[in-house]
């Protein structure tokens, strides 16, 4: 079951696929690598949404569904709306007798609507909202919400790969599709989009590659992958510092990019201190293309660590049917500090998106028995529309939510890179499709009232004995330097001691938080006396070595993690 | 087209005495009369119609959802649910398998069209009897009623927006006018049609609900119709369209075959001579109706043909503005009827009354005196109505036929629309299987001008509140002979499989449904003897 890959290592493609800005530590160098390769600094960002607007405060996407949804303070200034933009053809030709398609609305004036401008964006958004009410609620109506997509198909039907058009057209078709999956009923494993079912079609190693460099790429342009990586990572080596044999069980690794990192950070300690041994168990799911990804990914970084001398091993262990985690199909080996980590928020084609209600707690409570010393977890911020939603509005509330958060997602990477680059297409399709999709599939599923659909996994591990541990000074000021290297816009916000939530001027992203699992009450457990020493009993001796490690971490580590 | 038309009348003289499209030669045009070959592509046009989306919805995901979660709550602006209900299990699984009947020459054999109508008109009468033949699609499910309701998306949309327009919940109806305006077509499918329609109301009925201010707010997505209506279509096409309409929909032509039966009875009974016939045409048929009755009436047995027929036309004016009622400047039946009454040696009169009280002057004793009210008090207010009836009634007619939409709301401005809505979209759904969902300036014209049924605003009433109305002006109510509800159902045959009659016994008035729903009814009454 468990493959050790070390001696595998040769025969890997991984500079292929990625560049050396992949895994170091996020250096300003990275961006400008970029550049060269897709010249997207070189479009000039004509079409560019923004430009309908004046002034730049508030007036994006995320403001335009703010607009959209004020209650009965209707911001219609004369500007958005022209006629033009509006403008129907359905009289025309009214002698001729024409059959007309049952099927298909009968709105020809397509060509004319092209205006795009504000109006297109708010026409897309309200029938996005139609489409979402439609399929809730209860006045629930599967025709209307069929026939709600067709139209937002024809008035999006033209972006594809042609990405000269506006960021809410694109956004809205990623919704689109999302919806529709919803419609069809399909579960959206691997993605629901129409673009990663079309991508899903190609050779898996061909996709692979895609979604290889669209994660660099998105790692490029925002520090929205980076940001959860670099902060659970730095969690990590601090709870781990001064261990000979360091094991991490990652329910969802994805490309496994965020591994290539660590491991660049355990061997580069300008101390000299040899890297420990590295363990990582990735958690796959049933169906043979799941676990073979994951197979990839250890293979990729079983040759990444090879070349930077990282001692290493992988393994896999499956979940249930039921896609709950069983913690005896973690091979545990004796010496082992145990990490747990939890990233939700990338939904790369290689990843299950379906996650059902339980599978997370099952890990999260699994590895406490197992006897994690640290859990780190990665996750889209719930927002506030989740706390107030009646009980008619749940789907809906929820849909607007992702509306919300992925607006956000797309106003900022249009900050870092304009519309125009194919690459930006790319990052969309592969990754931020897949993930809308699952976004959507969750708030559809997500039943009111259930807390992994309201608050999040701090409420749920607070509640389960799981103990907050607080996030290092450097820490805080690694994730700072980050945003420091993109735009502006984007905010880092500490909401507790554990917890750090990025943001989008004022809107949140994701958030990232360490926990300690409860002790474990069997004493057999060959880590729980690790466990325990963190910060519980001044009177170990442990504690002591640990404080020292995190003080040691402190000072050394801001030299190689971010120059 | 001619043998054809002959042959037909030779097979089913009965049938021609009410129905014959024969009458319609009083026009130079040429028009496409429907053959029995034409009947059949209606009817096999329907089915395709039909059956696609009933297929279609079967593998949605909404069925799934509807079973995972609880039943949704009755839609608050929903007027009347049982009858929703009980729609599909009554006419859908008829519909098929009569139709296709239809093909076959053989089966407009008299009897088994009479069983084949009791069958239906028992199927009528027990509406939560899902139906008794071939009930395999719309007997194996319970949701039967509520998929035919899901198809209807239009009004899914349109009844939230007026109750948001009736409350003034403005960002509610900005939302919905945005979704409207997206899907809204008067062109498209019966569904898109409606959106176009209601949307053009509400957007209309909006400033007088919320304030003009309020209104000037909101962002109002273009929904003029682009076909004038009645008033504002050119002479010719209008008049073609009428014909049209008449020969591919029940709409008016069953309910004026029915007048005019029951016109031609009252015409023959009585005195041992036959008395002069004079007609006060007070309906929308823009002279449509006439050659038909005019043709019965050289037919009448034994000589009882009336020497001479006066027909009076009470214009527009006569009653508040009503669907249907206008006509273009220029347009006038006049001539090309009173060159058919000669052409089957029958002495016609024809004169206009600008109102009621002008057919005073015109009505001479002696004469057979019938009024015909059809689908011109619809849009009345209860004040108006009460006048023209008493008016009516002043004119001591022996019997009056009246015909309106059965229809009402539930006193609410919403409940209201939401009638109206549904009255017109059985018109539109019912028109687009009549035309084969084809499209064209006919039927354009015929829904412009049923669309502004949606714009007024008085409220319709359904048969029972008229029978009151009529009760209190003095009337009783009388019963259609046997031969004219035997002919109608005819001639309803003619027509796509979705319509149905329903003569509700002896004192009854006959009622006309669309898949099970009401449309309109025609009714008998003379003065009561009392009065």
């Amino acid at each position: 079951m468990d493959v050790t890959m070390d001696d595998m290592a040769g025969d890997l493609e991984f500079s292929g696929c990625s560049s050396t800005t992949t895994t170091t530590s996020s250096s300003s160098p990275s961006l400008d690598d970029g550049m060269g390769t897709y010249a997207w600094n070189g479009l000039s960002p004509v079409a560019d949404w923004g430009s309908f607007y004046p002034d730049d405060g508030g007036q994006d996407l995320h403001g335009l569904i703010e607009s959209m949804l004020c209650d009965d303070t209707l911001d219609l200034s004369p500007p958005m709306f022209t006629d033009e933009v509006y403008c129907y053809s359905n009289g025309s030709a009214p002698s001729s007798t024409t059959t007309t398609n049952p099927s298909t609305p009968v709105n020809d004036g397509d060509a004319q609507q092209r205006g795009d401008g504000p109006e297109m964006g708010l026409r897309l958004l309200h029938l996005l909202m139609a489409a979402a009410e439609a399929l809730s609620g209860p006045h629930k109506s599967r025709e209307l919400a069929r026939v709600i997509l067709v139209r937002l198909k024809q008035m999006v039907s033209h972006t594809g790969d042609n990405a000269a058009v506006s960021n809410m057209e694109r956004l809205a078709a990623h919704f689109t599709d999302a919806l529709q999956g919803l419609l069809d009923g399909s579960q959206p494993v691997g993605g629901a989009g129409r673009q990663a079912a079309a991508a899903a079609s190609h050779t898996h190693h061909q996709h692979t590659g895609d979604v290889l460099t669209a994660f660099q790429m998105l790692q490029d342009m925002s520090p929205y992958m980076k940001f959860g990586h670099f902060t659970a990572n730095q969690a990590i080596l601090e709870a781990v510092a001064g261990d000979r044999r360091v094991h991490v069980v990652d329910y969802d690794i994805a490309e496994g990019v965020q591994w290539a990192s660590l491991m660049q950070a355990m061997t580069s300690r300008p101390d000299g201190v040899p890297p420990p041994h590295l363990r990582i168990t990735a958690v796959s799911r049933g169906g043979g293309g799941g676990a073979r990804a994951v197979q990839e990914a250890g293979r990729r970084l079983a040759a990444f660590a090879a070349s930077i001398g990282q001692p290493f091993s992988f393994g896999q262990c499956r979940l249930d049917s039921d896609e709950r985690f069983r913690p005896a199909t973690v091979r545990m080996v004796k010496g082992e500090t145990l990490v747990a980590n939890c990233v939700l928020n990338q939904a790369a084609a290689a990843t299950t998106v379906r996650r059902p209600t339980g599978s997370v707690a099952s890990f999260l409570a699994g590895m406490a028995t197992l006897g994690a010393k640290v859990v780190t977890v990665v996750e889209e911020d719930q927002g506030e529309a989740e706390k107030n939603d009646d009980e008619a509005g749940g789907f809906v509330a929820r849909f607007l939510e992702e509306l919300h958060r992925y607006s956000a997602v797309w106003d900022s990477l249009e900050a870092g890179f304009p519309t125009q680059s194919r690459v930006r297409g790319l990052v969309e399709r592969t990754i931020l499709a897949p993930n809308i999709a699952g976004a959507v599939s969750r708030a559809y599923r997500a039943v009111d009232g259930d807390g992994e659909a309201r608050a999040g996994w701090g409420e749920w591990m607070r509640g389960n004995g799981f103990r907050a541990v607080p996030l290092s000074c450097f820490n805080h000021s690694q994730a700072k330097l980050l945003l420091g290297l993109f735009n502006d816009g984007y905010t880092m916000e500490e909401t507790s001691p554990n917890k750090i939530v990025l943001g989008w001027k004022a809107r949140r992203l994701l958030s990232a938080s360490v926990w300690a699992p409860p002790p474990v009450s069997v004493p057999s457990s060959p880590a729980e006396g690790a466990f325990q020493a963190v910060g519980m009993s001044p009177a170990s001796g442990g504690v002591g070595r640990m404080e020292f490690d995190y003080i040691d971490s402190f000072l050394v580590e801001p030299a190689y993690a971010l120059v | 087209m001619k043998p054809m038309m002959s042959c037909h009348e030779k097979e089913h003289p009965e049938l021609a005495a009410t129905t014959s499209n024969n009458g319609f030669s009083w026009l130079d045009d040429s028009i496409s009369f429907l053959t029995a070959a034409d009947v059949d592509i209606v009817a096999g046009g329907y089915e395709e119609w039909w059956s696609s989306p009933a297929v279609a919805q079967q593998d949605d995901i909404g069925s799934v959802v509807a079973q995972t979660l609880s039943p949704p709550a009755p839609l608050p602006t929903t007027s009347s649910p049982l009858a929703h209900a009980s729609s599909p299990a009554v006419s859908s699984p008829l519909e098929p398998s009569s139709s296709k009947k239809r093909k076959s020459p053989a089966h407009r054999a008299s009897a088994h069209s009479s069983t084949n109508q009791r069958r239906r008109a028992d199927q009528l009468h027990r509406p939560g009897a899902s139906g008794g033949g071939g009930g395999k699609k719309g007997g194996s499910k319970g949701g039967g009623a509520g998929s035919d309701r899901d198809m209807r998306w239009a009004e899914q949309l349109l009844n939230p927006c007026a109750a948001a327009v009736e409350a003034g919940s403005m960002s509610r109806v900005q939302h919905l006018f945005y979704v409207l305006g997206e899907l809204a077509s008067f062109s498209g499918d019966a569904n898109h049609r409606l959106a176009a329609h209601g949307l053009h109301a509400l957007a209309r009925r909006l400033p007088a609900a919320v304030g003009h201010a309020a209104a000037a707010s909101v962002r109002m997505p273009p929904c003029d119709c682009p076909t004038p209506a009645f008033a504002g279509a050119e002479p010719r096409l209008f008049r073609a369209s009428l014909i049209k309409f008449h020969e591919v929909s029940p709409w008016f032509a069953l309910p004026n075959a029915l007048a005019n039966a029951a016109i031609a009875q009252a015409a023959a009974r009585g005195a041992a001579e036959p008395r002069p016939l004079h007609v006060v045409d007070l309906g929308v048929s823009h002279g449509v109706q006439w050659p038909t009755l005019l043709e019965s009436l050289t037919r009448l047995p034994g000589g009882r043909a009336p020497p001479a027929v006066r027909l009076t036309v009470a214009g527009p004016a006569a009653t508040p503005p009503a669907p249907f009622s206008a006509s273009p400047p220029g347009y006038d039946f006049s001539p090309h009827l009173l060159r058919y009454a000669k052409s089957i040696n029958l002495q016609l009169s024809i004169s206009r009354a600008g109102s009621l009280d002008s057919v005073h002057g015109i009505a001479s004793p002696g004469e057979a005196l019938v009024v015909c009210l059809q689908f011109r008090l619809g849009h009345a207010t209860a004040d108006e109505r009460a006048d023209i009836l008493n008016k009516v009634r002043g004119l001591s007619p022996e019997l009056v036929v009246l015909s309106e939409l059965d229809a009402g709301g539930d006193g609410t401005a919403a409940g209201e629309f939401t009638s109206r809505l549904e009255l017109l979209w059985r018109f539109l759904e019912s028109t687009s299987a009549a035309f084969k969902g084809r499209d064209g300036e006919e039927r354009r014209l015929l829904e412009a001008e049923a669309g502004t049924s949606v714009a007024s605003d008085p409220a319709g009433e359904g048969r029972e509140a008229w029978r009151e109305r009529m009760a209190a002006a003095g009337f009783e109510e009388a019963a259609f002979g046997d031969e004219a509800v035997e002919s109608a159902k005819s001639l309803l045959r003619k027509y796509d499989g979705g319509w149905e009659m329903s003569a509700s016994g002896a004192a009854g008035a006959v009622a006309l449904r669309w898949k099970g729903q009401p449309v309109s009814f025609c009714s008998l009454w003379r003065p009561a003897c009392s009065g």
